[in-house]
């Protein structure tokens, strides 16, 4: 029961949605948001946590109910029907710790009538221990089996929430991989994440979701080009000082070291320097940089992303 | 309604539940500790009784016919399946003989005075002081009932003896014209010594052993606290872990879950209850097959088990309180519903639990039915009962378990 759909033109939406919100109680966790995603990219939610990232996917995945909007899928209503379009890979492991890895893909390609040859075909392909048990299982071993259950029934769409949180980088490199080689077999990936470097290193368009809302949408270029004039000096050492900074820049602070936005850098960079130094701060370096996604959301919200 | 996912569901549980090594505590070893304690206890056939009994008795040198020695004799003959009621032992003294029965050397002392034998042998009436020991007041009901026995048959005997030889001499003086015999005359004096003639009957041919309850109360523990719990710590785990908002949102539905989560339930119930009975066959040599019926009331009960666990779980909507509640509830219950006790002895306050409550009153059907053979129709009443609190229970669990599924969707 392969649903062909249809093509239109070059790109067809995959999902496509429309002034979605969503309250929990009187909380508005998302305030209209609209979105299309097409078909066979890779589409990355970026924001902080709570910015309402896991419940725009539930409702798109684990059919969360919703206050208003619309949401298609492939041109078609999401319903119970279009599930099957969609995997889904949850933060959390969804398999069962006293069931082993086979019987874990068994119950599930049960739940979702799958041919039994997918399981092997997924053990095979993701190198998974199948006759350990789940709980045995290291993190990056736990998040394939995840992804293993979500692919069963080979679904068109693959929707993952914060794919490498909690892994170690020779895991997350090995997800990363595997997320472009689903892409190379046709697959249509939406993932969430508040880690920049993973919506950049994979994405072909991001969406800048903050506090239930999308503040920016496009390729990495091209929200890294809102930063417009803007310039960043990046500043390494024991910094002292930061807080007089911070009343006329705009700056992203991280463990010894700390980003500065500016206009102009050639009447900033002094500035900068005297202020530091008469704090009394250890200068190390001290350059000129490329803006990063961090950059642009300091930019957008006046918050920083992680 | 998906047949492979209800399926996938079952073998799922069942193979979390073999790997999970307190559950297989509870629902298969805890409860045949139970039958094992309970059966060692108090269970089997309890063995023929035999009394120590001293005796004191003066030798006189008058030859009489009849003397305590013969009585003496004839106790020690006396035997219940095989086995000597009566162990005698002679003290010399009375002081002596008392003494030891104030020590529990002996159950019981009988002291037959000088002129015991005289007495009897002249057809006169001979004294007997017997004693016992009343600090166990069930030990001396068995002991007394025993002793007593003995010498009430022993009169009678003595009484047929004396009428007998009363008749000979009787028999010159009967007229012969009266029509008189010698046998209507003997008949008229047993009656006037023993007007009535008590004989004792059994009403049912089978009589239940305490094992046969022990293992009905197995059952009723199964109700109680592994069926409620199984399902309804089963479905919260699932609902906290996260993985029942999965399966609600793959092609099977809450439903599929909810069928499939009482289907293993009641087959892990069903074979817990397999392996009582078979293995107080095997201890024990005795067990209950039950009947049809029997098994019908069992599996209402286990829905009604079922429905109650999951309405614990869905209320308090986490897995530390309803093992609290459900542990707090059932632990008086075993008592208060009779499951562990006759309703007999349960207090007359709690009797109506008893009667009321379905798992108490599904038990004590089952026990009707299936240990004392009573009459289908005797069963009904309770079983109509029963199945409108099951019924009841049933659609209270599912009202709520919709209620949850709800705010999972919220
Ligand atoms: N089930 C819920 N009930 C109430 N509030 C919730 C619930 N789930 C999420 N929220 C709130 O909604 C907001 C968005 O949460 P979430 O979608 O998890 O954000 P993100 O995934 O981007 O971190 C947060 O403020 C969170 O506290
Ligand atoms: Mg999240």
């Amino acid at each position: 029961m392969e649903h062909c759909p249809i093509y239109y033109g070059e790109t067809m939406e995959a999902i496509e949605i429309k002034g979605l919100k969503k309250s929990y109680g009187k909380f508005l966790a998302l305030k209209g948001i609209n979105l299309e995603i097409y078909e066979r990219e890779i589409f990355a939610l970026l924001g902080p946590n709570g910015a309402g990232k896991t419940t725009l996917i539930r409702i798109l995945a684990e059919g969360l109910g919703y206050d208003a909007g619309e949401i298609k899928v492939f041109g078609r209503r999401l319903s119970k029907e279009t599930a099957r379009f969609i995997g889904y890979v949850p933060q959390e492991s969804i398999s069962y710790d006293l069931l082993t890895v086979e019987e874990n893909l068994k119950f599930y390609a049960d739940l979702y009538d799958a041919p039994k040859k997918k399981i092997y075909e997924l053990i095979d392909r993701f190198a998974l221990p199948k006759k350990k048990k789940a709980k045995e299982l290291s993190g990056g071993f736990k998040r394939r089996l995840n992804l293993a259950i979500s692919l069963l029934y080979d679904p068109k769409i693959l929707i993952l929430d914060e794919p490498s949180i909690g892994l170690d980088v020779p895991s997350r490199r090995e997800l990363w991989e595997l997320i472009q080689e689903f892409k190379k077999e046709g697959k249509t990936i939406l993932l969430a994440t508040h880690y920049m470097e993973e919506a950049e290193a994979l994405a072909d368009r991001i969406a800048i979701m903050n506090e239930g809302k999308i503040i920016a949408l496009g390729t990495a270029e091209e929200l890294k080009a809102l930063i417009g004039e803007e310039s960043i000096i990046m500043v390494e050492g024991f910094l002292r000082g930061l807080k007089r900074l911070k009343s006329e820049f705009r700056l992203v602070e991280k463990e010894g070291s700390v980003r500065i936005h500016v206009k102009n850098p050639k009447e900033s960079l002094p500035k900068i320097v005297e202020t530091l130094v008469k704090s009394g701060s250890e200068i190390k370096t001290i350059k000129i940089e490329e803006p990063t996604l961090e950059d642009v959301f300091l930019k957008l919200t006046g918050r920083r992303l992680e | 309604m998906k047949l492979r996912a209800i399926k996938g569901i079952i073998i799922k549980d069942l193979k979390e539940l073999r790997r999970e090594k307190m559950a297989l505590f509870w629902i298969f070893i805890f409860p045949l500790m139970w039958i094992t304690l309970f059966g060692t206890m108090w269970g089997g056939h309890n063995p023929p009784i035999s009394l120590d009994v001293g005796v004191v008795y003066t030798y006189t040198n008058e030859s009489s016919a009849f003397t305590a020695y013969d009585v003496l004799r004839i106790m020690e003959n006396v035997t219940l399946e095989g086995v000597h009621v009566f162990k005698i032992r002679e003290f010399s003294k009375e002081e002596s003989g008392i003494n030891a029965l104030k020590h529990g050397k002996i159950d019981s002392l009988i002291v037959f005075p000088s002129g015991f034998g005289r007495n009897v042998s002249t057809g006169r009436q001979a004294k007997i002081y017997i004693y016992f020991d009343r600090s166990d007041p069930q030990q001396y009901q068995i002991v007394r009932g025993t002793v007593m026995g003995f010498f009430s048959e022993m009169e009678k005997k003595m009484r047929e003896k004396r009428i007998e030889i009363q008749l000979k001499y009787m028999e010159a003086y009967i007229p012969k014209e009266d029509n008189i015999s010698p046998e209507t005359i003997k008949e008229y004096l047993i009656a006037s010594a023993e007007p009535l003639e008590v004989e004792e009957k059994e009403v049912s041919g089978k009589s239940p052993t305490p094992i046969q309850f022990y293992i009905t109360s197995f059952i009723g523990i199964q109700f109680l606290f592994a069926t409620m719990l199984t399902i309804g710590t089963g479905t919260l785990e699932e609902i906290e872990k996260g993985t029942l908002r999965r399966i609600a949102a793959s092609p099977a539905t809450a439903w599929d879950f909810l069928t499939g989560k009482m289907l293993s339930t009641f087959l892990i119930i069903m074979v817990s209850i397999f392996v009582g009975l078979g293995y107080a066959k095997l201890v024990f040599g005795e067990t209950i097959v039950p009947s049809p019926l029997g098994w019908l009331i069992i599996f209402i009960a286990s829905i009604f088990s079922m429905s109650l666990g999951l309405t614990i779980a869905m209320a308090t909507r986490s897995i530390k309180s309803t093992t609290a509640v459900v542990n707090f509830v059932s632990m008086p219950l075993l008592f208060l519903a009779g499951i562990v006790i006759p309703e007999s002895i349960v207090p007359s306050w709690a009797r109506p639990i008893a009667n009321y409550f379905a798992l108490g009153r599904a038990l004590k059907e089952f026990r009707l039915l299936e240990i004392y053979h009573r009459p289908v129709s005797e069963i009904m009443p309770g079983l109509v009962l029963i199945s409108i609190e099951t019924a009841v229970v049933f659609l209270t669990a599912i009202a709520l378990y919709k209620w949850a599924i709800k705010r999972l969707e919220a």
